[in-house]
């Protein structure tokens, strides 16, 4: 008989999904986050209007991926209360 | 001693049973928790404007030659893996969130990889960066729309994002550049989105067709000896 617990281990590394969830949401917000310090550093704090640029990247990465962000993690829930 | 030696060894088998069972417990709840192939379907879209992040690497000798031996070593596995799914030897199952018309061809983040690495290639990052970011937000956005308000508005909203996208790349350019681009752009990208081929995915389209048509308007331009390229957007980390 096998251990109830490696099973679960088994069934939750086959999960790819629920291993990619968390970067999918993580790493675009640390990504705008990086370019925000980035025109921040050396645009605003210098007085440089060059990286503006970084700024508007960062603005972009940062609302396009909250809108969706909020409605993925919304549907989590919404599954979580049906079960 | 041997009393106090006792309660020792069974405090010590009782802390680890239950931590075991805590651990169980957890793997079990972490196990149940369901996702929405939908939604995860959207995230990973807009996930995809990380990429960004590439132009930002610095420009040095051994970066740059990372910076193409990386993508193409990344999108030949993409490859190889879809290649071993399509011929069966992966389970269809551990992918999720594919579309049931993808089981028996290249699924669409394969034509999302390939698009992105002949954009990071073969493009300047003026025409790219915007491409990008229509097959990561105006692609949803279409989705999303279509589902609520039908076809043709959810087409006019794509327009619409797709143009600002390419305004907002493009917002250091000459006037009328700052007219003509977003324009041709949006075009391209919503006709890439609409036009559903069997062969080739949206997520390939929407990116390719845009940034082909500006290489084009761009390369034209400079035969009549006008540059119509702005500053780069993004400079890379010094």
């Amino acid at each position: 008989m096998t251990n109830p617990r490696n099973e679960t281990i088994q069934k939750l590394l086959l999960r790819l999904e629920l291993w990619f969830a968390p970067l999918l949401i993580i790493v675009p917000l640390v990504v705008s986050f990086f370019f925000f310090w980035e025109w921040y550093i050396k645009g605003f704090s210098a007085r440089s209007s060059l990286y503006d640029g970084e700024l508007l990247i960062s603005l972009l990465v940062l609302i396009g991926n909250l809108m969706f962000d909020i409605f993925f993690l919304r549907s989590l829930r919404i599954l979580k209360k049906k079960q | 001693m041997f009393f106090s030696e006792m309660t020792a060894r069974d405090a010590f088998k009782l802390t680890k049973q239950k931590m075991t069972e805590y651990q169980t417990e957890f793997l079990e709840r972490m196990n149940a928790i369901e996702v929405d192939a939908h939604w995860f379907r959207r995230v990973f879209h807009t996930f995809a404007a990380s990429f960004l992040f590439y132009y930002l690497l610095p420009d040095e000798e051994w970066i740059n030659f990372g910076k193409i031996v990386l993508p193409v070593i990344i999108v030949l596995c993409m490859v190889v893996v879809e290649y071993r799914r399509i011929r069966g030897d992966l389970d269809h199952q551990r992918f999720f969130g594919l579309r049931n018309y993808e089981k028996k061809r290249p699924a669409s983040y394969l034509y999302f990889g390939v698009a992105v690495l002949l954009l990071f290639l073969l493009f300047p990052q003026q025409i790219a960066i915007p491409c990008i970011l229509c097959a990561s937000f105006t692609d949803p956005i279409i989705g999303e729309s279509r589902y609520y308000l039908g076809k043709k508005r959810a087409y006019a909203i794509g327009f619409v994002v797709s143009m600002f996208f390419f305004l907002v790349s493009w917002y250091r350019a000459d006037w009328w550049v700052l007219i003509l681009v977003p324009l041709l752009g949006a075009t391209g990208a919503v006709m890439g989105e609409a036009r559903k081929l069997k062969l080739v995915d949206d997520d390939f389209m929407i990116q390719m067709l845009p940034a082909i048509l500006l290489l084009l308007m761009w390369q034209g331009c400079l035969l009549l000896g006008v540059n119509i390229l702005p500053p780069k957007m993004i400079l890379p980390l010094s």
